[in-house]
C-alpha cells in the first residue's frame, strides 16, 4: 500500500543554480533538461531524452560548482543546491566547448557544399555557435568508405560520422534488433551494419533523423533539394492512429523530406518507414479537379443541382478515417438537418496485424481519426475506463454491418466522404463493388481519379487530399492534435467540410459559416463545450490529452485567447 | 639475490613452482587455511592496517575499495583480478602469473573470503598467451586438489574461478572498460557513477584488483597488516615489483622495499645505465606519467610520495630507462603512436586529440615541423586532460607534456634545423601517416 501510494506521489522536486537563474525540477532531471526549463539551450550530440546517455562526445560540459573538472550535462543530475555555469557564464565552458568543436571537425570531411544536412545539421551550427574559427589541423584527415547501404532505406558516409552512437542505440535499445554497430577503435572507428545483417526494420529510417550530422542520409530522398529551399510545415502522420509528430518538408507541391518531431507523449522521435517515406501516398498521382456525372466533367453548379437524391430516402455516410474533427462534427450536423432520420455515419475502420517492431510505435490500424469520429458522433466526454480496444471493436463492428448492409441494398443513397471512405481490402471485394453500382444513388468527394471508387459513384465532387487541409486530430489514445497543410492547394477541389456546406446551403439548411480551415478549427474549439478553453497553439505544440483535459467554463479565457492566438499568427 | 626484503617473488625463481605439489611443499595455500578462519571482516581490517595502495597504477588503498562493497545488497559479489597488463614497460604481473600462479590464486582466495565472493575471474591480456595456459593449468590443479570448488578446503564455503582473455586492447586494463568486455561489449570505459564496487560486473558489486596487489594478501595475513606497513615508508608501505627496462645492463623485475632510492635502483639492481652512458632521463611509472630527467631523478625515492613530489607518479612502476644517445622526439612519437592505436574511440578530444597529436610529433620527427607546433600540442593537452570519462586522455597527455616541455631545446633544434634547409635526419618511409 505504501509503495503504490509512493509511486503515486510527485517526485521530489530540487533547486539549484544555472547561471545565476534558479531553477526548481523533479529529482533525477538532468541539467541539460533543467536548463532548457530556463531556456538555457546546452548543446549536445550523442544525448537523446528517449535513449541511454553515453556521454561520449563532450560538448555538453558545464562547471559546476565544488567539482574538480567539469561535468557532462547528460549524465550530471541535477542535486540540490547544485551551482552550475554554462557557456553563458562560464569562459571555461566556452573554451571546452570550441575546443570540442574544434576536434570534432578535423576529419569531418566538410563537404557541407554536397551534404543533405547542409542548413539543419548541428555540426554548423553549433560551430558557427560555439567556435567559429578556423582549424588549426595541418594533417591529412581520415578516409573511411562513402556512400554504403545499410539498408534499403539508410545510406551511409563514414567520414562525416561523430560517433555519437544515436542510431546504435536506437537498433538496440528501441527497435531490438541491433543491425548496426560501431567497429574499430580510436579514429578509425566506423559505424556498419554488423556481419550478416542490414538496416531492415519498420522503423529504420528513424536512424537518419537521430543522426545530428549528415552521416546517415535517407537513399529516397538523397541529393532531391538543399533543405532551404523546402518549405517546413509542423504536422501530424495520418497512416494510423497513432499520429505521430513529424516536420514535413514540400518542394514544388512534392514532398522531398519528412523528420520526426519530439513529442515524448506520442511518438517520441521515432517515425516508421510507411509512414515517413509513404507521407505523400494520400497526394494521388491523378487528381478530381472537376466535378462530374456519370463520368461526364460538369460544371460545380451542375453537379451540386444532381445531389438532390439525397433529400429522400435512407443514406448511408462512408467517412473516410481521415477527416477532422471539425468535418466530423459538421458531417452529424449535416445527417441531423438536411437526411432523412434513418441515415447513418460509419467511419471505415479495419484492424490490422502488427509485427514486433512496429507495436513499438504503430497502432493497429489504417483510421488516423477514428476516435475524432466517436468523439463527434457520440457527444460524451472521452473516458479513460472505456478500453481503447473495446473502442477499435466497436468500429470495425459498425463498419462491416454497413457493408453487409450496402450488399444488401438497403441504402438508397451511399456517399462516400473521402478516398479512404472503404478501406483498401474491401475494394478488391467484387460483390460490393457491384452492390454499390446497383445502389440507385451514389456520391463521391474524391480526389483520386485512378481509384476504385471514382469510377462507381453517379456523382463526383473534387475533394481535397489531408495534405491539402488543416484541422483537428484525434489519436488512439485521445490525445487532439493539430494536421497543418504541408502541400499547395490543388486548384478546383474543395475541404469535405466545404463540400458539405454547399449542399446543405444548396438545401436551404445552412450549417457552416466558414472561409478557411483555421475559421472552421476556431469556431469548433469555441463552440463544442468539450473542448473549451483549447487554443490552436495548444493543439500544435504536442497536443492535448482529452482524456485528463478539464474544459474550461463558461465565460473562461477559451474563447478569447484563440482570438488573440488567431490575430497574432495573421 | 636482493637484500630487500621478498614478499612476492620469493619463489619465481623456483622452476617447478607453478605445480601446485611443489607450491605446496613451499607453503602455498597455507596462507588461505588461516585467512578461513578468520572472519572475513577481520581480514579486511587486516589489508586496511597494512594500508596496502592497489599496484594497477592510481594506487587507491586496497582495503578502502573493498570497504566500499556493500555487504546487504542481496546481489552476488565478484572478485575480478587485472591482469591485462598493458601499460608500455609494464611486465611484472607477467612473472607472477608464469612463475607463481598459485600465489596470485591464493591472494584471490583471500581476498574472496574477505568479500564473501563466490566467483572470481582473472581477465589476462590477449598477448599473454603462455602465462594464460600456466594459470589455466593452475586453476585445474587448484579444483582437484579442492581449494576451489563448492567446498573450498572443507570450510563449506564455495568459490569458482574462472580465467577470460581479452583481445589485446590497451583500454580494458581500465575497470569498467575491462567489465564491459568481460560482459561481452566492445571494452569501452563506463560512465561513473555508479562505481563498480557499487554497480559492476552486470550490475553486481565488483572489487577489480591488480594481480600484484593481489598477491600481496596472503602475506599480509600471515604476517598481519602491522607487519607489512612496518616496511616500506609513510604512504607508501610494502614492496613494490619495478619492471625496468630500456638502456640498462641488466634490466628485469625487482622487488624494492618501498622508498628505495631512484638512483641507487639503477646502480644496484639494474647493473647501472649500459655502456657506462650518461642518463637522460627516466619514466618511472609505466609510459602514462610525466619523465624525470636525469637532474629530476637526484634524490628521488622509489614511492608514491616521493615521486608524486618530484613531478612523476610510481604508477605501476614500468621504470624505462633512457640514456644519451636517445632522441626524445622519437622516444615520444612512439608513446603518441601507442596511444593513438590505443583510445577506444569513445570521447571526442581523446580519440581526436590523440590522432592529432601524433600526426604532429611525426612531422617534427620527420623533420617538417612548424613553428608553433609545440605550443599547439601544449594546448591539446589541454583540450583533452579532464573532458574525457577515463583516466585514459588525462594520462595520455602527461608523457606528451612533459617531453615537450623538459626537451623543448632538442624539439625546437628538430623544428628550425629543418626550416633553414637543413636536412633531415630520418628516413621519411619510417613515417608514413596512417601506418596503423
Amino acid at each position: 500500500m505504501s509503495e503504490a501510494q509512493s509511486q503515486s506521489e510527485k517526485p521530489p522536486m530540487v533547486t539549484a543554480t544555472i547561471d545565476g537563474q534558479e531553477v526548481t525540477v523533479p529529482k533525477g532531471t538532468n541539467i541539460i533538461e533543467a536548463a532548457k526549463s530556463v531556456e538555457v539551450e546546452i548543446p549536445f550530440y550523442c544525448y537523446h531524452p528517449h535513449l541511454s546517455v553515453p556521454g561520449n562526445c563532450r560538448i555538453c560540459q558545464v562547471e559546476v560548482e565544488g567539482a574538480p573538472k567539469l561535468m557532462i550535462g547528460c549524465h550530471t543530475q541535477l542535486t540540490d543546491g547544485m551551482v552550475v555555469k554554462t557557456h553563458k557564464t562560464s569562459e571555461l565552458v566556452q573554451k571546452t566547448q570550441a575546443s570540442t568543436m574544434e576536434l570534432l571537425l578535423i576529419n569531418h570531411p566538410l563537404d557541407c557544399t554536397v551534404c543533405d544536412q547542409a542548413g539543419h545539421c548541428k555540426l554548423q551550427d553549433y560551430h558557427f555557435e560555439y567556435n567559429a574559427k578556423p582549424s588549426r589541423f595541418l594533417e591529412y584527415k581520415q578516409n573511411k568508405p562513402k556512400a554504403v547501404p545499410l539498408g534499403s532505406t539508410v545510406m551511409l558516409d563514414g567520414e562525416r560520422c561523430i560517433a555519437c552512437t544515436r542510431c546504435v542505440r536506437f537498433c538496440d535499445e528501441v527497435t531490438e534488433t541491433g543491425e548496426i554497430g560501431l567497429m574499430n577503435r580510436g579514429d578509425r572507428y566506423l559505424i556498419s551494419v554488423k556481419e550478416g545483417k542490414e538496416l531492415e526494420n519498420p522503423l529504420s529510417g528513424t536512424v537518419v533523423d537521430l543522426c545530428p550530422v549528415g552521416a546517415l542520409t535517407h537513399r529516397d530522398w538523397r541529393f532531391n533539394t538543399r533543405i532551404w529551399y523546402a518549405n517546413p510545415t509542423d504536422s501530424v502522420c495520418t497512416g494510423c492512429s497513432t499520429g505521430c509528430n513529424a516536420k514535413v518538408f514540400e518542394r514544388d507541391g512534392q514532398v522531398v523530406q519528412v523528420k520526426a518531431r519530439l513529442n515524448s507523449a506520442v511518438n517520441k522521435e521515432w517515425l516508421c518507414d510507411e509512414g515517413r517515406y509513404g507521407f505523400d501516398r494520400f497526394l494521388p498521382r491523378e487528381r478530381v479537379l472537376t466535378s462530374s456525372v456519370k463520368g461526364e466533367a460538369t460544371s460545380w453548379e451542375e453537379a451540386l443541382a444532381k445531389v438532390t437524391p439525397l433529400k429522400n430516402g435512407k443514406t448511408l455516410l462512408l467517412l473516410a478515417p481521415d477527416l477532422t474533427v471539425e468535418e466530423y462534427s459538421l458531417v452529424e450536423a449535416f445527417r441531423e438537418r438536411c437526411l432523412q432520420e434513418d441515415s447513418q455515419a460509419v467511419v471505415a475502420y479495419r484492424s490490422r496485424e502488427l509485427s514486433r517492431v512496429e507495436e513499438i510505435l504503430v497502432s493497429p490500424d489504417y483510421a488516423p481519426n477514428f476516435q475524432g469520429a466517436y468523439f463527434s458522433q457520440e457527444r460524451l466526454r472521452p473516458n479513460g475506463a472505456v478500453c481503447e480496444s473495446a473502442h477499435r471493436e466497436e468500429r470495425e463492428q459498425a463498419y462491416e454491418n454497413a457493408l453487409r448492409e450496402v450488399k444488401e441494398n438497403t441504402f438508397d443513397n451511399i456517399v462516400f466522404v473521402g478516398d479512404r471512405a472503404v478501406c483498401d481490402q474491401d475494394l478488391a471485394d467484387m460483390e460490393l463493388l457491384q452492390a454499390i453500382s446497383r445502389t440507385p444513388f451514389t456520391l463521391g468527394m474524391l480526389c483520386d481519379r485512378e481509384g476504385a471508387l471514382y469510377e462507381n459513384c453517379t456523382v463526383v465532387l473534387p475533394a481535397r487530399s489531408i495534405l491539402e487541409k488543416s484541422g483537428l486530430f484525434l489519436n488512439g489514445k485521445f490525445r487532439l492534435q493539430y494536421v497543418d497543410r504541408v502541400v499547395p492547394l490543388a486548384e478546383g477541389a474543395f475541404q469535405h467540410w466545404k463540400i458539405f456546406g454547399e449542399i446543405a446551403a444548396s438545401f436551404g439548411k445552412p450549417i457552416v459559416d466558414a472561409r478557411s480551415d483555421r475559421d472552421l478549427t476556431l469556431s469548433y474549439l469555441g463552440a463544442e463545450p468539450r473542448v473549451a478553453g483549447i487554443t490552436i497553439r495548444q493543439v500544435k505544440n504536442g497536443g492535448i490529452d482529452l482524456l485528463t483535459y478539464v474544459p474550461a467554463q463558461e465565460g473562461e479565457s477559451g474563447e478569447s485567447s484563440n482570438v488573440e492566438v488567431s490575430k497574432s499568427s495573421e | 639475490m636482493s637484500k630487500h626484503k621478498q614478499i612476492l617473488l620469493t619463489n619465481v625463481n623456483q622452476p617447478d613452482q607453478h605445480l601446485i605439489e611443489h607450491a605446496i611443499k613451499r607453503g602455498a595455500y597455507e596462507r588461505l587455511q588461516k585467512a578461513l578462519s578468520l572472519d572475513p571482516l577481520k581480514v579486511i581490517e587486516e589489508v586496511k592496517a597494512s594500508q596496502l595502495r592497489g599496484r594497477g597504477g592510481a594506487g587507491f588503498p586496497t582495503g578502502m575499495k573493498w570497504g566500499f562493497v556493500p555487504r546487504d545488497s542481496g546481489k552476488p559479489v565478484y572478485l575480478i583480478n587485472n591482469a591485462d597488463e598493458s601499460e608500455p614497460g609494464t611486465f611484472k604481473d607477467r612473472v607472477l602469473l608464469e612463475r607463481d600462479p598459485h600465489l596470485v590464486i591464493e591472494g584471490m582466495l583471500c581476498a574472496a573470503w574477505a568479500l564473501q565472493s563466490e566467483w572470481s575471474c582473472i581477465y589476462v591480456r590477449g598477448e599473454y598467451a603462455f602465462p594464460y595456459v600456466r594459470v589455466q593449468r593452475a586453476i585445474e590443479q587448484a579444483y582437484e586438489k579442492g581449494f576451489l570448488g563448492d567446498n573450498v578446503c572443507g570450510s563449506g564455503w564455495k568459490h569458482h574461478m574462472v580465467i577470460h582473455r581479452g583481445a589485446g586492447a590497451y583500454i580494458c586494463g581500465e575497470e569498467t572498460a575491462l567489465l564491459e568486455s568481460l560482459e561481452g561489449r566492445k571494452g569501452q570505459p563506463r560512465l561513473k557513477p555508479p562505481f563498480p564496487a557499487v554497480a559492476g560486473y552486470y550490475g553486481c558489486p565488483t572489487v577489480i584488483n591488480n594481480v600484484e596487489t593481489l598477491s600481496n594478501i596472503p602475506w599480509i595475513i600471515d604476517n598481519g597488516g602491522e607487519a607489512y606497513a612496518a616496511i616500506g615508508v609513510e604512504n607508501s608501505t610494502g614492496t613494490k615489483l619495478v619492471s625496468a627496462s630500456g638502456h640498462l645492463n641488466t634490466p628485469g623485475v625487482f622487488e624494492v622495499e618501498m622508498g628505495y632510492p631512484l638512483l641507487e635502483f639503477i646502480e644496484q639492481e639494474c647493473g647501472g645505465v649500459r655502456d657506462g652512458n650518461a642518463l637522460m632521463g627516466v619514466i618511472p611509472g609505466g609510459s602514462s606519467v610525466n619523465v624525470l630527467t636525469a637532474e629530476e631523478c637526484e634524490g628521488v625515492r622509489l614511492d608514491y610520495d616521493s615521486l608524486k613530489n618530484a613531478g612523476s607518479s610510481l604508477g605501476c612502476a614500468g621504470f624505462m630507462v633512457m640514456d644519451e644517445t636517445t632522441d626524445p622526439i622519437e622516444a615520444v612519437l612512439s608513446l603518441s603512436r601507442f596511444y593513438s592505436h590505443e583510445s577506444c574511440g569513445q570521447c571526442t578530444p581523446c580519440r581526436e586529440g590523440a590522432h592529432w597529436i601524433e600526426k604532429i610529433f611525426a612531422r617534427i620527427a620527420r623533420g617538417e615541423g612548424q613553428p608553433g607546433d609545440l605550443e599547439l600540442i601544449e594546448n591539446l593537452c589541454d583540450q583533452i586532460g579532464g573532458h574525457t570519462i577515463c583516466a585514459f586522455g588525462d594520462t595520455m597527455i602527461l608523457p606528451y607534456r612533459s617531453f615537450v616541455r623538459k626537451f623543448r631545446q632538442q624539439f625546437r633544434e628538430r623544428i628550425t634545423q629543418v626550416l633553414k634547409g637543413g636536412e633531415s635526419t630520418r628516413n621519411p618511409i619510417d613515417f608514413e601517416i596512417g601506418m596503423h
